[in-house]
């Protein structure tokens, strides 16, 4: 485990909470405990801390020296993936396979063609053709324990790792503490149970016209996560497209909520489900109706 | 350009909690983290059920509270209390005929007018009422009050096992019942099958107002006794759920049950008629002391695009002879935003009963199994409903459901001259109006 550097982290008590804060994976990451102990939060908080930074660490697409970026400039060549990894594409296969292949890892690249910055442009069609050509989970090909990604192909856990990390976290953390934790890294929660004084208050950003709208929720255990176009959206000719793309056609999938927070027994199941119903487009409601799970969506 | 979205099947959830748990299995699971999210963890669904027949017959409002709460890991708590409100007329039993025909309610025990001391309550001893000639007889004191309540528990039993444990009680001033059974359900195939096998007992306990009555004797003579009578079910059922493909999931199952004790209707009559059609003698039904049912069903929910079509059939048949067919279809489909519009069409057909008679003639009044109830009678019937769902905000739903149902008895004349062109088994038809609201905390 890395060493985590002590003034990365601010510890604050809040009522009958402290809260350990500090940025990872491009977010605001929080712990909270329900103890008046500061140092066993600060201890926690460096639990999960160094849990998040190891993960971002591992698979970040921007290093070189991350499994993902091995991968992505392995140029063919089978690499050596290890167990944790292995789980991590199983489970991607798992959710390629269960959306019929409209969630993909090896999507990142469609990103070159999109930026969804607010902006106007939009990428022509020719571009989009191409760079469909180095897409598709199943032009990976796993060997017992390593993997060749195709030439020109890249994979990405942006659509996983953060929840994953989450559910990391807390598994760590509950190792050291047995009392109510919530963690929290940009709004991907899981808690293990609520405090004594009641259930956790969490403040949901949700996107919405002109701003952020919160979502407050009461929360007991388990997993909360959001998926949503908060500011990564760009329009065209009047029309706003969404950062979701789907993989099948190489274009923003139309009609889907601005945003869908969707709660399940761990965050990274919840975030799963809150990316697949954003990949059903304007039926995202029903979908998430048939899936049975709580959720809030907003148009 | 755009590729359709294309509507998952419903058990893409339960891929999704399988895939999760492989993923953190060896971290979060071992932690006891997984589990059931603490959302809507409760909820409340109430419901208000006006149902009313046509000429006078039942009319019943029946109001339903259901609470369920999700204790976590799969552990399901689901309690029901129904009220149910039964008022009208329904069929004594006793077939048409030309000239008036006289019958008390079932506590009396004479069928001559007497005059009552002041102030008496009438119907403790009966109160005579008389059909008119032409008429189907109704008893019009049917009147009842039921208090039902039922409880549900459900949990995981290992891994990819369920049980399921239910209590039934149900109370009416006449009838009590109470039933208890337990389904195990196991999934296979990465839970794309799950097979389950269930046992139930019924016991009911029947205080027929005014006695029991000794069963096909002679209704005049009012040979009745004190006390109660007892009704055992025993049954076992077997099911199968597949997930055929991704948008269609189908269901088998079979059951068997065996009932024993008193089947009897203790306020029904048969009418003994002579060559001409003329009722000469009116007898407590008769039925035999135990029924063994048997049935298939088939159930269907097939996802089409942005609506779900539940397409179900059931044969059933048992040993006094009813074989009954069912076709049911729902066919749910959102209109504007997250509203939906359900249209439901229900046709059944089931033939007699071997014992069952309109009237009885000379001939085969001394058969020892008789009953001229309308329910045991061959007919077909047909449901047609709508319902329309309105999700709320706050995850919750109302939804109002408004439904027609018609039901045609198959033989409803006589060639015997005195009951010619009389409608001696009318048609019945009802509506129902339901109100549900269902809130979660």
């Amino acid at each position: 485990m890395l060493a985590v550097a002590r003034d990365a982290l601010r510890v604050e008590r809040r009522g009958e909470l402290v809260a350990v804060q500090w940025q990872a994976m491009a977010s605001p990451c929080e712990l909270l405990v329900a103890t008046r102990d500061l140092d066993l939060a600060r201890r926690l908080g460096e639990v999960a801390a160094g849990e998040a930074w190891r993960i971002e660490h591992k698979y970040s697409r921007y290093r070189d020296d991350s499994v993902i970026g091995a991968l992505n400039h392995s140029n063919g060549v089978p690499v050596a993936v290890d167990p944790e990894t292995m789980l991590l594409l199983q489970f991607a296969a798992r959710c390629h396979e269960l959306s019929d292949g409209a969630f993909d890892i090896t999507s990142g690249v469609l990103r070159r063609a999109w930026r969804f910055d607010g902006g106007a442009r939009m990428p022509d069609a020719v571009q989009i053709e191409a760079l469909r050509t180095r897409i598709g989970f199943d032009r990976l090909r796993f060997e017992e324990s390593a993997l060749i990604v195709p030439p020109g192909m890249e994979l990405d856990f942006g659509g996983i790792g953060k929840e994953y990390a989450v559910d990391c976290a807390l598994a760590l953390v509950l190792r050291e503490f047995d009392g109510a934790m919530l963690v929290n890294f940009g709004g991907d929660i899981a808690a293990n149970h609520q405090p004594d004084s009641g259930p956790w208050k969490v403040g949901v950003e949700r996107p919405d016209a002109h701003g952020a709208a919160r979502l407050l929720l009461d929360f007991g255990r388990g997993g909360l996560a959001t998926s949503g176009d908060t500011h990564r959206f760009f329009e065209h000719g009047g029309k706003r497209y969404g950062h979701i793309l789907d993989v099948r056609s190489g274009y923003p999938v139309e009609g889907a909520p601005r945003s869908v927070t969707v709660a399940a027994a761990c965050c990274l199941e919840a975030g799963m489900m809150a990316t697949l119903a954003m990949l059903q487009g304007a039926g995202a409601e029903e979908f998430l109706a048939a899936q049975g799970v709580p959720n809030w969506c907003l148009r | 350009m755009q590729l359709k979205p294309k509507p998952a099947a419903g058990n893409l959830r339960a891929g999704l909690m399988a895939a999760t748990c492989a993923l953190l299995a060896p971290s979060v699971k071992a932690q006891g983290v997984s589990g059931a999210d603490e959302f809507d963890n409760a909820s409340v669904d109430t419901g208000l059920l006006y149902y009313q027949e046509d000429k006078g017959r039942v009319r019943s409002i029946d109001a339903i509270v259901k609470l369920s709460h999700d204790f976590g890991d799969e552990r399901t708590l689901t309690a029901t209390g129904s009220v149910d409100s039964l008022t009208g007329g329904s069929p004594n039993g006793a077939v048409a005929q030309l000239s008036p025909q006289t019958f008390t309610t079932p506590s009396g025990s004479s069928l001559v007018a007497t005059p009552r001391p002041r102030g008496e309550d009438d119907d403790e001893h009966g109160k005579l009422y008389t059909i008119a000639p032409g008429d189907q007889p109704l008893d019009p004191s049917f009147r009842d009050l039921r208090v039902a309540g039922d409880l549900t528990w459900s949990q995981p039993l290992g891994i990819g096992n369920k049980l399921s444990a239910n209590g039934h009680l149900s109370v009416e001033h006449d009838f009590q019942s109470a039933s208890t059974s337990l389904m195990f359900s196991r999934d296979f195939n990465s839970k794309n099958t799950t097979l389950g096998v269930g046992v139930s007992g019924e016991l009911d306990v029947i205080k027929p107002i005014g006695g029991v009555p000794v069963a096909g004797s002679d209704y005049t003579l009012f040979q009745k006794s004190d006390g109660t009578e007892n009704k055992h079910v025993l049954g076992a059922q077997l099911g199968v759920t597949q997930v055929l493909a991704r948008n269609w999931i189908a269901q088998l199952n079979f059951s068997v049950d065996s009932s024993s004790g008193y089947l009897n209707d203790p306020y029904k009559l048969v009418s003994n008629v002579d060559v001409n059609g003329v009722t000469q003698q009116y007898l407590f039904e008769s039925r035999p002391g135990s029924r063994q049912r048997r049935s298939v069903w088939l159930g269907n929910k097939l996802a089409l695009g942005n609506s779900v079509l539940d397409l179900s059939l059931r044969y059933g048949t048992d040993d006094w002879g009813i074989d009954s067919q069912t076709v049911e279809a729902h066919y749910r489909m959102r209109v504007g935003g997250s509203m939906y519009l359900e249209p439901h069409l229900r046709w059944y057909k089931q033939g007699a009963a071997d014992f069952y008679r309109m009237y009885l003639t000379g001939a085969d009044a001394a058969t020892s199994d008789k009953s001229a109830d309308p329910r045991l009678g061959a007919f077909t019937a047909k449901t047609i409903g709508v319902k329309l769902g309105v999700p709320l905000a706050s995850g919750g739903e109302v939804g109002v459901r408004l439904e027609a149902y018609q039901q045609d008895p198959k033989t409803h004349t006589s060639a015997l001259a005195g009951l010619a062109g009389l409608d001696l088994n009318p048609r019945l038809r009802a509506v129902m109006l339901q109100l549900d609201w269902k809130f979660g905390f």
